[in-house]
């Protein structure tokens, strides 16, 4: 062997020397995300944003275990009868990270932030019933809104992170790059000590934190943008934890020292048929289509599992707002036939079914392009509707494209999509006619007037009846197409404990009971 | 024709190479389906998405845009990110060091082997050793770097616990030195493997075609042996059309880097514009464009210019 080449691999070996799992401090959480943070909750666009957020911005409440809002930054709240005004009390003595008090000046600051959409906000909707706020004292905290809204508690517990007056001096948040990149300052169990742009993001303990004092020294978000090499690093011992993809369930399975748990979440996946086109008018079509759909083999073949057989648009993470008692959505492709009938499209000869004036029962789906997951469920759906005489094509676009191009602007026949929604079972902006969000222009006056009454509705079993009458609705004329309620696979260490039972996003809120066991 | 004369024609023939890029690449940008991923969220409302088009500027008509980033551009101002709400050129500024650590230890490594492997290879075409490096750098070039990035972490991180999985740094362990080698070992490994193949492929056929000259029979000969022959007579000649193909190789690694940039979660420049091509982030995606167009003008000029130092006939018109 030639020194040179000697020399190299001594250099390999002494590299590769020992082990790598000994790296990070045992009491040190590391968990994955796909790109830099915003460390603004006010400006934060995307999920990984938002889940940074949710350590380092406490909100005025925040989601209990069964997602019901809790005291945060607030200790005690009422409501006039009239569901209108808002008064909270404010946690006293709380220290922002950089030593300073909070006081209500710095929610009535957040909110007119929030509320104004030049600023950059991305909570405006969540939050324009808001008519003013009011800080009638350092502790105190008033909400007038134009309307009474029910959701606006788990609103306020949702993406709401209170940011602090002074760390922005007049200026638009925007412009104060050095606080939404790397030096934020909240009043969260956990600050930012370092961010490594494209590389890591460091919090330690706040030893300051009102609450429970943290079990953890430290998180740290790494950036590990595919999802491959996240597992990849998780089986390595260098992430401890991971959302997974149902696909990638089965190379985790059985991984000495990872457990795997599932979290129910509020979404539903759905496919929409546009209700501005005569074909998808008529409830009987749509619940025909329903009847179609085997969601099971969707379950089971495609998630592995890792998902919930639906009812209506509430899914089954709200807890009490799902109607549990209505039964879940079933495959009946000889009452499909005789819906179909019923509304005019009859069988041919040669298998498919045509109306009166012999035009086939055609559309096309449209799916984001890249999930494995939602374009094997269009195929699946593609198959169950062929099989009760429906002439189905598929065509795959990029999300953006399906977003903005189709679904928004209403032109389309049917979208496989989803959504994600605050764990409220307010869906007026999303069902009711003409509302913003009703982006398959259902229409069903029935459905308006429950959707109205639940959203001011502040009394919570007079808001579940409603609710519950509202999906017993679904079942007849359905607004889309539930296929799932989709749970979380969180991939973990078996060291990690403390963590509440709920997606990652709410959980994270619960940071300081987070521990991590001995090694 | 003097040497300044040479210089200034070429930075000007550069500059208008730089506008040619930018312009092409706003067009293919705004011609793509989709837009920016800020405006994707379904859930936005009318007046959210206003208030975004307003700020951000893409509300005018795209000739009024496309003019005032050059207007901008001149002003050394290339806007902000929509994804990160930071200065888009110091956002990739921040991640070209990181890129050319990692695409120079590749670069010097693929160098360091492929110079000696070609002239192995080269020196009797067609022999044994010839035979194993062209099946070899055949299969070297047709890896795919995503499946190959994965397969290599699966091995030496999950399994073997030898290497990290990815990253530049441990957090927390950014001094240490070796912490870093360990981090470059996987990436400057996949990133080196097709630029290897490629570079051997060029320097086999170079020492081969050379070896072939009829100045080499005469040194043997004269009683030179190979190996002198080899360095003295094959080797310089067949090296000079190497500094080209490496010229030709810098665009190649920077998009070599993206992927093995992505596998390995390295914070690079080639990631970020993944990242920004994805997300539709104009600004980003155009301040990458400008600082690779750039960079590969003037390394293509200092080539150039190096060929001129190397071989005098050259550049004389």
């Amino acid at each position: 062997m030639s020194p040179v080449r000697r020399a190299a691999a001594l250099a390999l070996l002494a590299l590769a020397g020992c082990s790598d799992r000994g790296t990070a401090p045992a009491d040190t959480l590391r968990l994955a995300l796909i790109n830099d943070p915003i460390l603004n909750p006010v400006l934060a666009p995307d999920v990984g944003s938002v889940l940074v957020n949710k350590v380092i911005f406490p909100g005025l409440v925040r989601p209990d275990e069964q997602l019901r809002p809790e005291p945060d930054l607030a200790t005690t709240w009422s409501i006039s009868p009239d569901g209108k005004v808002y008064t909270f009390a404010l946690r006293r003595g709380v220290r922002w990270h950089d030593g300073v008090p909070f006081t209500a000046r710095d929610v009535q600051f957040t909110f007119e932030r929030i509320l104004d959409p030049k600023s950059g906000s991305m909570l405006w909707s969540d939050f324009a019933a808001i008519e003013r706020v009011e800080a009638p004292d350092s502790f105190t905290v008033r909400f007038v809104l134009s309307a009474p809204f029910a959701s606006f508690l788990t609103l306020l517990g949702y993406n709401a992170g209170i940011i602090p007056e002074h760390a922005f001096a007049g200026k638009p948040i925007l412009d104060n790059t050095d606080f939404n990149r790397g030096k934020p300052i909240g009043t969260g169990p956990f600050r930012v000590v370092a961010a490594v742009p494209g590389s890591s993001l460091t919090l330690a303990a706040n030893p300051d934190y009102y609450g429970p004092k943290p079990r953890l020294a430290r998180i740290v978000f790494k950036l590990v943008p595919d999802a491959n090499a996240q597992v990849a690093a998780l089986r390595a011992g260098e992430l401890d934890l991971v959302t997974l993809e149902p696909a990638s369930l089965p190379g985790v399975l059985g991984t000495p020292g990872l457990t795997i748990r599932q979290a129910t979440v509020p979404q539903h996946y759905y496919l929409a048929l546009n209700q501005r086109l005569p074909l998808f008018k008529p409830p009987l079509v749509r619940r025909a289509l329903d009847l179609a759909v085997n969601r099971r083999a969707i379950v089971e073949g495609i998630l592995k599992g890792a998902a919930d057989l639906p009812v209506g648009t509430i899914p089954i993470a709200m807890g009490e707002w799902f109607a549990d008692s209505l039964p879940r959505a079933a495959t009946d492709t000889a009452e499909a036939g005789r819906l179909l009938a019923q509304a005019g499209w009859r069988r041919s000869a040669n298998g498919t079914i045509r109306n009166s004036k012999g035009e086939p029962f055609r559309f096309t789906i449209r799916v984001d392009k890249g999930n494995p997951s939602r374009e094997q469920t269009a195929l699946a759906l593609q198959q169950d509707f062929k099989a009760i005489g429906l002439d189905v094509s598929i065509e795959t676009v990029e999300f953006a494209a399906l977003v903005r191009d189709d679904l928004q602007p209403g032109r389309y026949d049917a979208i496989l999509i989803w959504w994600t929604t605050p764990p409220d079972p307010d869906q007026y902006s999303y069902y009711a006619s003409g509302q913003i969000n009703n982006n398959v222009a259902y229409a069903n006056g029935t459905a308006d007037s429950l959707l109205l009454a639940g959203r001011r509705e502040t009394d919570p079993a007079h808001r579940r009846a409603i609710y519950h009458a509202f999906q017993a609705l679904e079942r007849q004329d359905p607004p889309v197409l539930v296929l799932y309620y989709p749970r979380e696979i969180q991939a973990m260490t078996r060291r990690l404990s403390g963590l509440p039972r709920l997606g990652i996003r709410d959980a994270l809120r619960h940071s300081e009971t987070f521990s991590l066991g001995p090694r | 024709m003097s040497g300044a004369g040479f210089l200034a024609r070429r930075l000007a023939q550069g500059l208008i190479v730089l506008w040619i890029v930018t312009s092409a690449t706003f067009a293919l940008m705004h011609l793509a389906p989709g837009g920016p991923s800020i405006l994707a969220d379904p859930k936005l409302s009318p007046v959210e998405r206003r208030a975004i088009e307003e700020r951000l500027g893409l509300d005018r008509p795209l000739p009024e845009q496309y003019l005032a980033w050059h207007r901008n551009l001149l002003r050394g101002d290339l806007g902000r990110s929509y994804m990160y709400e930071t200065p888009a050129g110091r956002t990739v500024v921040e991640r070209v060091p990181n890129t050319l650590l990692l695409a120079g230890l590749a670069l010097a490594l693929s160098l360091a082997l492929a110079v000696p492997l070609g002239v192995r290879a080269g020196r009797r075409p067609g022999g044994p050793a010839d035979r194993v490096l062209d099946l070899a750098s055949l299969a070297a070039l047709s890896l795919p770097t995503f499946w190959f990035g994965i397969v290599l972490i699966i091995l030496f991180a999950a399994l073997w616990h030898l290497l990290p999985a990815g990253g530049m740094t441990t957090p927390g362990l950014e001094d240490s030195l070796r912490d870093r080698l360990r981090h470059l070992v996987l990436p400057v490994a996949v990133l080196a493997l097709p630029i290897t193949a490629e570079l051997l492929r060029y320097v086999r056929s170079g020492v081969a075609a050379a070896g072939r000259a009829p100045h080499v029979p005469a040194a043997r000969a004269k009683g030179l042996t190979e190996g002198q022959i080899t360095r003295r007579h094959v080797l310089r000649n067949a090296l000079l059309p190497l500094v080209t193909v490496i010229g030709l190789q810098a665009p190649i690694l920077v998009g070599g880097a993206a992927i093995t940039e992505t596998v390995f979660s390295w914070p690079g420049m080639g990631r970020l514009g993944v990242e920004a091509a994805l997300g539709r982030d104009y600004p980003v995606v155009m301040a990458i464009t400008v600082t690779v167009a750039a960079a590969v003008i003037l390394v293509n000029l200092l080539l150039d210019l190096l060929y001129r130092w190397i071989d005098p006939r050259v550049g004389i018109e």
